[in-house]
Formats: structure tokens, sequence, C-alpha cells
């Protein structure tokens, strides 16, 4: 790009040229008479417009790589927010399937299965675990992650006074046990509920923080600012375009087009991810919460004995949730557990508790603890999967955008250094 | 020049001010919901049942039975309403999953006059775990044709339900740390609800126990559970001072640990036990007394009192004798 006016002829040392004189009768010197001419002080009009021209290309850069800067760290944050939100969830099926291996080994009776032991000792103790690591995670959680401390050691020290009793044959050991039940449902899980509402809202907000608009503002704003600039200069050097300010736009506009359209395809794909991923993560570890629930009120039903209704109920709503929420390549085991339930029902309607028992507690073909089972590790694995994709795509751009954002800043100031040369040829012209 | 370098300056600072505000946002912290409320105790008015010995008496014995026998024969099931908790009177066993206890014995007794020889205890009779308030409801409802669940025989339910003759003269009395009923008066011996004041003491919720106490000692504080068994887990975790209850029961918290005792007291009220069952099944009622006096004649009842209660209550006790005249 070049001039296109011929250059003024070179005035003298100190001398203002016409032009600029008649162009800027705002810029007088200071002491000038009322009625004559004001005389224009063209260096400094030089320095304003040069001034206003570096600043708004380092504005430009400084926000733009800003607002990029923002959004590199928001993906970060929805990952971690994310990855928070799974281990809560996690916590949650994790505890339900706790209850629901307690309840069962108690029904077995005093001689529990040892391998079902494990199991519940093993699942109480990585929820411990995922606790502390949740508290580690995210300093926000720590309050109620201690308040779901406090609940969860009483839990698990009443299931061990239930078990104690049940092998020394004392019901009290089932009034502990449901006791334990009730209390980690009306206690530990509205916490669990608040900490999974919370860690959702931030990992959505935070996955909505891309920002292609903005930029597209920042990048119109500063190309306005830099024509005005040109503007001026044309008006006062009878050129319609100065070089350094026009290579200042072009690289603003550049920078805008380039990083807006970056974060429009980053937006599309976080959105993707939300509706997508993470929803079916979130909705599958719900069910999977949602189905251990239901086995542990099945074993509920059987251990407070013919008082089934008062557990089927609650069984019937989580299975409810189950079939809303599960994905569809999972309902097949949950509907053959639904079919031995039913057959458990039946049974212990009939008062044939004992074949309802053996459905409930065996573990072949027949029970329904199989299909469960199967569920409960289909669910749990779909769930780990949708979650680390979704993780894993929040930070595979991270280090893209926050090159982009450095590259943008470095573009802001190469934009400013461009005004300033641009004008600067003015201003040795005018010398 | 120094312009541009003074904005420069204030420019990066403010940038900075900006970049440090927006990145080191922090969370709101999650809320931590309040703990569930404990359920609370509300007296109720306990309705005026002056029990006299004619409220004792039921139908005369009869081993002919009628349309209500002949109805469960017909069904092939007796529906039987019991406890599961209560130890000693009907609680799983947990080696056998089945429910045991001295009201259970009674049960089978009926089952077996009813059914006869090709009486199956697995297949006659169906029993429905409940709660003490489930107990008229569910006989009124038709659902249940017995209840053997620690039933105390008064006016007011006869105005609802039937009743077989007393089978247990239980009695009303206080469960508390053995420390207070070892005989050592420096250590705060328990020996009437005097004694309770201050003292928190738990009851069945909605029960007349906790009613019974709150006008015996009226500075107790009453602390409710959802039934006797929920009682002992809070006497257990110190949360409670004394359970209040009928002695069989109490008897079986007892035996379930060794640190709670029931010491020698005067008993707050009289609790005679009786088998319910629906108004109108009045032949039920006068077969199951049959049943109650052929177990009088045979001894069963004495080796099911002698097997279940005895060893807890240590007390020699004998079957009630019937009260008559009997209810025409």
């Amino acid at each position: 790009m070049s001039q296109s006016a011929a250059p003024a002829p070179a005035p003298a040392r100190g001398a203002t040229p016409p032009a600029a004189r008649a162009s800027q009768p705002g810029a007088a010197l200071p002491g000038s008479q009322p009625g004559i001419k004001p005389i224009v002080d063209t260096p400094r009009l030089l320095n304003r417009w040069q001034l206003i021209g570096m600043t708004v290309a380092i504005v430009f850069g400084v926000l733009s790589a800003l607002v990029q800067f923002l959004s590199w760290q928001s993906d970060g944050r929805a990952a971690d927010d994310t990855e928070q939100l799974v281990r809560v969830q996690e916590i949650q099926s994790s505890l339900l399937r706790a209850d629901a291996l307690a309840t069962n080994a108690f029904l077995v009776g005093g001689l529990e299965d040892t391998d079902q032991r494990e199991e519940y000792d093993a699942t109480i103790g990585s929820v411990f675990i995922a606790i502390a690591e949740a508290a580690e995670a995210q300093p926000a959680d720590r309050d109620a992650l201690a308040a779901l401390n406090v609940e969860v050691s009483g839990y698990a020290n009443e299931v061990e006074a239930a078990r104690v009793y049940n092998r020394q044959e004392y019901p009290v050991g089932a009034e502990y046990l449901s006791g334990a039940s009730e209390g980690l449902r009306d206690n530990a899980l509205p916490i669990l509920g608040n900490l999974a509402d919370a860690n959702s809202e931030r990992a959505e907000n935070a996955i909505d923080g891309q920002h292609p608009f903005w930029l597209l503002v920042l990048g119109v704003a500063a190309i306005a600012g830099l024509w005005w600039v040109n503007h001026q200069l044309a008006q006062a050097f009878r050129r319609r375009i100065n070089t350094g300010v026009a290579i200042a736009a072009a690289i603003v506009l550049l920078a805008t087009l380039v990083s807006a359209a970056a974060a429009l395809r980053a937006a599309g794909q976080n959105d993707g991810l939300l509706d997508d991923e993470l929803s079916s993560a979130v909705d599958q570890a719900a069910a999977r919460t949602a189905a251990n629930d239901a086995k542990a009120n099945e074993s509920l039903r059987l251990i407070k004995r013919g008082s089934g209704e008062l557990y089927e109920e609650p069984w019937r709503a989580s299975a409810a949730v189950v079939e809303e929420l599960a994905d569809p390549s999972t309902l097949d085991a949950w509907s053959d557990y639904v079919q031995r339930h039913s057959a458990i029902v039946d049974l212990d309607a009939e008062d044939r508790w004992a074949p309802a028992r053996t459905i409930a507690i065996s573990d072949g073909n027949q029970g329904s603890t199989a299909p469960f089972e199967a569920f409960d590790a289909e669910s749990a694995t779909l769930v780990d999967e949708m979650a680390t994709e979704t993780t894993d795509s929040l930070r595979a751009g991270r280090s893209l955008a926050l090159a982009g954002s450095a590259l943008t800043l470095l573009l802001g100031i190469v934009a400013a250094v461009a005004v300033a040369r641009g004008i600067g040829a003015r201003r040795r012209e005018y010398a | 020049m120094s312009a541009i370098n003074s904005s420069r300056r204030r420019i990066g600072a403010a940038a900075v001010a900006v970049a440090t505000l927006l990145a080191g946002c922090g969370y709101e912290a999650t809320p931590v919901p309040e703990p569930a409320a404990e359920p609370s105790h509300s007296p109720v008015e306990a309705p005026d049942c002056t029990t006299e010995d004619r409220d004792l008496a039921s139908f005369p014995p009869s081993a002919t039975g009628g349309p209500a026998v002949q109805r469960i024969r017909t069904d092939e099931v007796l529906r039987v309403g019991v406890s599961a908790d209560t130890y000693l009177m009907a609680s799983r066993d947990p080696r056998t999953n089945r429910i045991v206890g001295f009201d259970i014995e009674i049960v089978q007794a009926i089952g077996e006059a009813i059914f006869g020889a090709a009486f199956e205890p697995g297949r006659h009779i169906q029993y429905r775990v409940i709660t003490a308030a489930d107990r008229i409801p569910l006989l009124q409802d038709g659902e249940l044709d017995l209840v053997v669940r620690n039933m105390t025989i008064n006016s007011c339910r006869w105005a609802d339900i039937a009743f077989s003759q007393v089978y247990y003269n239980a009695t009303q009395k206080v469960l508390v740390r053995s420390d207070q009923a070892d005989g050592n008066e420096t250590n705060g011996e328990y020996h009437s609800p005097d004694d309770l004041a201050g003292q928190r003491v738990c009851a069945p919720t909605g029960s007349t126990s906790l009613d019974r106490i709150t006008e015996d000692q009226d500075e107790a504080v009453i602390v409710p559970a959802t039934n006797h068994t929920g009682c002992l887990v809070r006497f257990q975790q110190g949360e409670v001072d004394a359970i209040t209850g009928d002695d069989t029961v109490l008897a079986g918290l007892a035996a379930q640990d060794p640190y709670a005792a029931v010491p020698e007291q005067e008993p707050l009220s009289d609790e005679p036990y009786g088998v319910g069952a629906s108004q109108g099944d009045e032949d039920l009622v006068a077969f199951i007394n049959q049943v109650l006096e052929d177990m009088r004649a045979d001894g069963s009842w004495q080796r099911a009192y002698d097997r279940w209660l005895r060893p807890e209550l240590q007390v020699d006790a004998a079957q009630p004798i019937a009260v008559q005249p009997y209810r025409s």
C-alpha cells in the first residue's frame, strides 16, 4: 500500500506545512490572537495520533489476548470441573453401591460372602479416597466434603455394628443397618446433591467460556480506531492511506478473523461435549446411582421381612430414574434385573420369602444380582469413557489457544510498531 | 515520548490487574445442607381406656370354629401380622432367616390347630411384619386374619377389633444402664420413675409408653424412635439414658446388650397381651381361645415361656387364667 498523493515539498525546519495549518484549526498554538487564523502544531498532532494509533493496537492486542487467555483458562477449568463432577458422582454411585453390597451381604446372614464383604470394604475405601481427592481438587467443595466425610464415617461405623450384631444373631443388627441406610439417604445424599449441582453449574459455565463475539467487537473497534487515525492523517497530509496504519489494520483484521474463527469452532466443540459426552456421563452416573439405590431397597425389603411396600415405592422411583437416564445400550441388563426383581416381589407377596431371598442373593443366572452387576459394570465403563472423552477434548486444544493468545499480544505490539513507523514517516517528511 | 511511555505503563498495569482479577476469580463455596431434623415427641392425648377385668374377657373357647376358620382353611393360608425385631417375642434369626420367638410359637400352635396334620408352617402361615401402628388398620381392612404382636388388650381397642383371652401378662417397665442396676447407690441406682427426672427416655414414636412415662415423670426428656430396637441403638450410642416399654420387649433388648438391665421395680402399668382378630371373626377368636387352653393343658405354653422369656426375665410365670364370665 502506498501513499496516493504526491509528497508535499519538504518545508524548512521549524516551519509548518500550509496544508497542515489549513486542516487543523483546532490545534492552535497558545497565545494566538482572536481573528487571526490559528497556527497548527503539526508535530504535536502527529504525536497525538501516533499515541492514539499505538494505544489502539496495544489495547487490541492485550484485550484480545486476554479474552483468548481467559478462554484457554476456562477450558482448563471446564476440564477440572468436569473431573470434579464425575468424581462427585462416582462417590455417590460408590456409596449406594456399598449400601447395596452391605444390605445384600446382611441378607445372606451371619456367614456373609467374603467376596462381597471385600468388595464392600474396597468400595467404602474408594469413597474415602475420592473424598480426599475431591477436597484437594476443589477448595470450594471442602466444607461440603468435610460434612460428607462425617456422614460416610458414621454410615461405615453403623454398617460395621450391624454386621457384628448380625454375626451374634441379634436383631438390633438389622436396626443398625436400616438406620445406616436411612442416614445415608437423609444426610449424605443431600450433600452429594449439592456437590453435583454446584460442579455441574461450574462445568457448564466454564465450558461456555469461548467469546468469539467479543473478539470480533474488539477487532472492529480497533480497526475503526485505526481508520480514524488514518483519516486524520489523510486530511492533514493529503494522502489517503498511511502505510504503517494500514499494515496495523491488516494485522488487527487477520488476528481478529483467525482468533474469532478459532473461538467459534471451540465454542461449537464445547457445546457438542456438553450436549453429548458430558451429558451422557452425568446421566449414566445418575442412572447407576439410582440402580444401586434400587438394589439396596430390594435387600432391605427382604431384611425387613414382610414390610415390602415400605421399600418398594423408593425402588420404583429409582427404577424410573434408571429407565429415563440410562443409555439404551445398558438397558438390556437392567430389564433382566427388573424381571428378577418382579419375581422377588411376587414371591415375597405370597410370603414365599426363602425363594425370594434366594433370587436376591444368588449370583447365578437365576438371581437378580448377576444382571444388576452387569448393568453396574456397563454403566461404570460408559461413565468413565464419556468423562475421559470430555476432559481430553477440553484439554486437547488448550496449548494452541494459549499460543494464539501470546501471538495476538505479539501482533498487537507489531501493529503498534507499524503505526509508530507509519506516522514516524510523516513526521520525517514534515521535518 | 514520555507521555507515550507513561500511557504504556498505565495500560500494562490495567491489563495485568484485569487479568489477575479475572483469572483469580474464586468459586462460591458449595452449600452444606442442614442435617435432617430429629423426630420430636408430640404428646398425644391418650383416649380414656380404663381397662377393667371384664374387658379382658373373650369369647368362650370352641374347637369347632365357624365361617372365619373355614375361610382360612379354604384359602389354605393364615395371614398373621407379627414383629420381626422384638427379640425373644418375634425376630428374624440371622442363621435361618426365619422369624422366631414366643409370639411365633403361639402362631404355630394356632396354625397346627386350624390345618391339622397337613400343617406346613412355610405354606400355611403367611407372616407380615408390621409396625405397632399398623396392627388395627390392617385387621380392619381385612388384610390380616390375626395380629400376634405383643398387643395389649384394652377397652378402646375392643371397639375396633376382637381379642382372644390373655395369653401373656406383661408390664411396662424401664431399662437403664447396668451400672444403675448393680445395687450400688452411689452411682445413681434406678428405683422408680422419680429417678428419671432430667434423664433422656426413649420409646417408640406415638406409643402410649411415652405418654405414660411423661405422666409419671414430667421432667424426663422424651426421645422417640421408630421402634424399641431403634431405642436400643440410641441407648448404645449414648443418645438416651433409659428405655421404657413392656418387660418382654425390654428383656429382649437387655439380652442383646450386657450393659443394659431391667432392675427390680414397680411396674408402671399392666399390659395383658391378646391375639387380635377382625370384629365379626368371633368364631376364630373362640377357636384361638381353645388353642390357648390346649397349650395350657399340654404344657406347650409353659415350654415356650421357659424357652424364650424365662432366661431373660428370670421370673417363674404361668399362663394367665381366662377371665370369666366369657363374652357372649
